[in-house]
């Protein structure tokens, strides 16, 4: 397993120290609202990051480019 | 079905100059005729002509889309919002966290924004998103009452990266409002607002297989974490979310495939999409012969199929205690132009010239579920909203004629 695009690391940290504090709370009592509310936000997080990398993904780098270069030889597009 | 029923609709009046002075006039009038759009040729040089436009004649159609986290919310919003032509963009120069989505015809709010405790408070207090102590359903009834009947207002941002409540954000009444989330259909005030509602319905199999593809590459998390984690959130899922879907005028139901015996990898799947009947201005899709109980292979000379093959069902069921037809889709598409053969063979499906769907479908082929049910399925909603949409517009511009006799 690796990480091919990994989200943000801002996210993927939070992600990973929130799994380790639902492993944490819920090695205690494992029914218990706070074990509950923990896993929540793991998966509140995961789905962030994967959301992120999603973003990530989608960016083509000339497209990125000619946003903000629309009228440089590589960007510029005629109608007709 | 929503009809303007207040005495005085609301008017603005906006002069255009052909001098723009960098501010828009916009006035509020009250006018109690069936004026829909007057404009004033001016005969000399001197008068300007007048664009009246009438909100009620405007009012914003409600969508409500329910699914659970990483379910596929945001790859139907996408489709959908395509239907509708444009894409879908964050509103610009906002906060970047944003979870709202704005295109010319639709804009997106999703129902996290409403949480009335934020990540810290949810911990405090042991509940999680899914619960509705956790949600603020009084300010989601004002705000999506508030915007159908045309009145902007300034919605809160729940930021999912810091998991606090942002300053709020303004969003204007658009044509098309979907509200996706968790409790779409939940408080009976906000289901009653809806025009149109859809759920999605993922298995419990297909749900942990998609969450694995979704999670596994990402550090820290384990085939055990995601278990976790999909166990941990169960009991509220069952309790508050689920329910729902009886409610729905639509739904979505993803399923691990019975073409291959024992298959839990989830990507083969069969999909189901149950329509209720009886709904207004939403007429089921059908395959072939409408009312009858029909099972098809298309498979042979027409369409390719490599193993496991793709297998068609259709007919009348009983969902909820509501009369439902069902279209089943089971199995996955090699080609994707070849589903205009399954398309030519579909019924209802509100497109607006021949192959619309195929030709949808081949514009996102990367989105994911392009080659199976759900991404079929998807599009196939998409349309019936839009064809939802165009009914209520022409029943409303006809609603002042008929008062008039009345």
């Amino acid at each position: 397993v690796r990480p091919l695009a990994a989200a943000p690391d801002k996210i993927t940290d939070k992600v990973v120290e929130s799994i380790k504090q639902a492993e944490q709370a819920c090695s205690d009592d494992p029914v218990s609202g706070e074990c509950v509310a923990a896993w929540d936000e793991v998966e509140e997080l995961s789905a962030a990051a994967s959301h992120a990398r999603d973003r990530k993904k989608d960016s083509d780098p000339l497209e990125a480019y000619c946003k903000d270069n629309p009228e440089t030889d590589e960007c510029r597009t005629y109608e007709d | 079905m929503a009809i303007c029923t207040s005495l005085y609709s609301t008017c603005s009046i906006s002069t255009p100059s052909k001098t723009h002075l960098g501010f828009h006039q916009k006035q509020v009038v009250f006018y109690s005729s069936g004026i829909k759009k007057t404009s004033k040729k001016g005969g000399g040089g001197g008068s300007r002509p007048y664009v009246i436009t009438c909100t009620s004649n405007s009012q914003t159609v409600v969508i409500g889309l329910a699914a659970d986290s990483g379910c596929g919310k945001s790859t139907f919003m996408r489709r959908l919002t395509s239907v509708f032509g444009g894409a879908a963009e964050p509103p610009k120069g906002g906060n970047p966290d944003s979870n709202t989505l704005i295109s010319d015809t639709t804009t997106v709010i999703c129902l996290d924004d409403y949480h009335s405790l934020d990540r810290t408070g949810r911990k405090e207090k042991g509940v999680t998103a899914l619960d509705p102590r956790a949600n603020d359903f009084d300010l989601m009834y004002e705000q999506v009452k508030a915007i159908k009947d045309g009145i902007p207002v300034e919605k809160p941002i729940y930021n999912h990266v810091t998991g606090l409540l942002d300053p709020p954000e303004l969003i204007k009444p658009p044509k098309i409002l979907v509200i996706e989330g968790l409790h779409p259909m939940y408080d009976s005030r906000v289901r009653d607002l809806l025009d149109f509602s859809i759920y999605l319905d993922i298995s419990n199999e297909v749900k942990f297989a998609w969450k694995i593809q979704r999670d596994m590459a990402e550090r820290g998390h384990s085939l055990e974490s995601i278990k976790a984690s999909i166990e941990a959130r169960k009991p509220d899922f069952d309790a508050y979310i689920d329910p729902q879907k009886q409610y729905a005028d639509a739904v979505i139901e993803v399923l691990p495939t019975q073409l291959i015996p024992g298959d839990n990898e989830g990507k083969v799947l069969r999909v189901r999409l149950i329509m209720k009947e009886g709904v207004e201005l939403f007429s089921p899709v059908y395959l072939f012969d409408e009312g009858s109980s029909i099972s098809w292979i298309p498979c042979g000379r027409k369409l390719t199929c490599s193993y496991p093959g793709i297998k068609f069902f259709y007919g009348p069921d009983a969902y909820f205690g509501h009369e439902v037809s069902v279209l089943e889709m089971d199995g996955q598409f090699d080609r994707l132009d070849e589903l205009i053969y399954v398309e030519s063979h579909l019924s209802n499906i509100s497109t607006k010239f021949y192959g619309e769907v195929t030709q949808q479908m081949l514009k996102h082929s990367d989105f994911p579920g392009s080659n199976n049910g759900t991404g079929l399925f998807q599009t196939i909603v998409g349309l019936k909203i839009r064809d939802l949409f165009e009914q209520i517009v022409a029943s409303r511009a006809k609603t002042p004629v008929e008062a008039a006799k009345a």
